[in-house]
C-alpha cells in the first residue's frame, strides 16, 4: 500500500456520541508535564536522600498518571451508562492489580 | 554526574524518535545496553520514557479529538496482560537472553517503521461537527480533518487485538513501547485512520508502560537516581522533535532510524 492511499469512505457510525472531550484530562496532563520538568531536573542534580526521595516521587507520578486516566475514563463511562466499557476499564486495572500481586509474591523474580 | 550519560542518550533518542514518529524508547533501551547498562535496568528506563512521552503528548492529541479511548482501552486489556506477562518473565531471564530479545525487537521496529503506509480516510460531507467523537458502547467514531469530519469503524478486531497482546509482551519484556506494532495494527489491519491510530497508540502505550513498571518497581529494577534525568530528557526531546517534525520528512527519518536500529541490534548481538 503506498503512502497516503485512501482506505475508502466508511459509513457514519450509528449510536450516541460520547461526551468525553478531555475537559479535565487536558489541564491535568498539562500541569503534570509542567511539574515533572523542574521536579525531575532538581531530582537529577540533587545528591543524597533528598534526590532519591524527589526522584521516587517523580517516578511514582509518571507511573500513576496513565492508570489514573484509566480510572477517570472508567468513571466517566459509568456516567454515560456504558456498562461494557466500564467492565473493560475495570479489567485493565484488574490486570495491573493481579500483576502487582504476582510480582509481590515473587513470581518471575 | 553518572545521570548525565543516560539523560543525554534519552534526549537524543526522544528527539529522533519523535521526529520519526516511532517513539524514543526503542532507540534508548538498546543504546543504554550497548553503552554498558544491563538490559534488566535499561528496560524500566525505556518504559519511563514511554509513559512520560504519553503524558506530554496527551493534551495536544485530546484537543485534536483524535484519541479513541474506547478502542484504546479495549486493546489495552490484552496489551496490559501481555506487558505484565512480559515483565514477570523478563525478571527471570538472563541479561544475555534479554539482549537478544532486544536486538530482535529493534530489527522488528526497523522493518515496521520502513513499511508504514499512512492510510488516509476521506472526510464524509454528510458528517458534521456534532458527529465528532467516539460512540458510546462501541469502538467506532469520527474525527475532524480540515473542514470535514472523517467517520471510521475498526475492522478485523481479533487479529488487531492479538497484535496488541504481542505489543504488550514486547513492551514488558524489552522496555520498548510496542507502539511500532500497535500503530500499524490499528491503521493497516484494523483500518483505523492513521491519525487516530497514532493518537490512540500514544494514549495506550502509557498504560502498557505503567502496567509493566508496577512489576519492575516490585522487582527493584527501577533506578530512581537515573530515572528523573531520563524523564526530563524525554519530555524535552519529545517537544523538540515535535517542533522539528514539519521541517523534515518523517519517512526519511524513519529510514535513517531503521538503519541505526539494525546497527544497534548487531552491536547488541556482538556484545551479548
Amino acid at each position: 500500500m503506498s503512502a497516503g492511499e485512501s482506505a475508502g469512505r466508511q459509513p457514519i457510525p450509528p449510536g450516541q456520541v460520547s461526551t468525553i472531550r478531555g475537559r479535565y484530562q487536558i489541564p491535568g496532563l498539562v500541569w503534570l508535564t509542567r511539574l515533572l520538568m523542574p521536579l525531575g531536573f532538581v531530582a537529577a542534580v540533587l545528591d543524597g536522600d533528598a534526590g532519591i526521595a524527589l526522584g521516587t516521587a517523580v517516578v511514582v507520578a509518571v507511573v500513576a498518571a496513565p492508570l489514573l486516566r484509566v480510572g477517570w475514563l472508567t468513571f466517566r463511562w459509568r456516567q454515560e451508562r456504558d456498562t461494557r466499557f466500564v467492565l473493560v476499564g475495570c479489567g485493565v486495572l484488574g490486570v495491573v492489580v493481579v500483576g502487582v500481586v504476582l510480582a509481590a509474591l515473587g513470581v518471575g523474580a | 554526574m553518572e545521570q548525565l550519560g543516560p539523560a543525554l542518550l534519552a534526549l537524543a533518542a526522544a528527539t529522533l524518535g519523535s521526529l520519526g514518529g516511532i517513539g524514543g524508547a526503542i532507540l534508548l533501551v538498546p543504546l543504554l545496553v550497548v553503552t554498558g547498562t544491563s538490559a534488566a535496568e535499561a528496560a524500566p528506563l525505556g518504559l519511563l520514557m514511554v509513559a512520560a512521552a504519553s503524558i506530554a503528548a496527551g493534551p495536544r492529541q485530546l484537543r485534536e479529538r483524535a484519541v479513541n479511548h474506547r478502542l484504546g482501552m479495549a486493546s489495552e486489556l490484552l496489551a496490559s496482560t501481555g506487558a505484565v506477562v512480559g515483565a514477570l518473565v523478563s525478571g527471570a531471564l538472563s541479561d544475555r537472553l534479554l539482549s537478544y530479545v532486544l536486538a530482535a525487537v529493534a530489527v522488528g521496529a526497523a522493518v515496521a517503521g520502513s513499511f508504514r503506509s499512512g492510510l488516509r480516510n476521506p472526510p464524509d460531507p454528510a458528517c458534521g461537527p456534532g458527529d465528532v467523537g467516539e460512540r458510546v458502547g462501541g469502538l467506532a467514531g469520527a474525527y475532524p480533518l480540515g473542514n470535514g469530519v472523517v467517520p471510521y469503524r475498526p475492522a478485523r478486531l481479533r487479529g488487531g487485538l492479538a497484535l496488541m497482546g504481542l505489543a504488550g509482551v514486547v513492551a514488558g519484556g524489552s522496555g520498548a513501547s510496542g507502539g511500532f506494532i500497535k500503530t500499524p495494527a490499528l491503521s493497516e489491519l484494523m483500518r483505523v485512520p492513521s491519525r487516530v491510530a497514532a493518537a490512540t497508540t500514544t494514549f495506550t502505550v502509557g498504560i502498557t508502560a505503567s502496567a509493566a513498571l508496577c512489576i519492575f518497581a516490585l522487582q527493584g529494577r527501577i533506578d530512581v537516581e537515573l530515572a528523573p534525568g531520563v524523564i526530563v530528557a524525554s519530555l524535552l526531546g519529545g517537544g523538540v522533535g515535535a517542533r522539528l517534525q514539519s521541517r523534515v520528512a518523517p519517512a526519511m527519518i524513519r529510514r535513517l532510524l531503521g538503519v541505526l536500529l539494525v546497527v544497534v541490534a548487531l552491536l547488541l548481538v556482538v556484545r551479548a
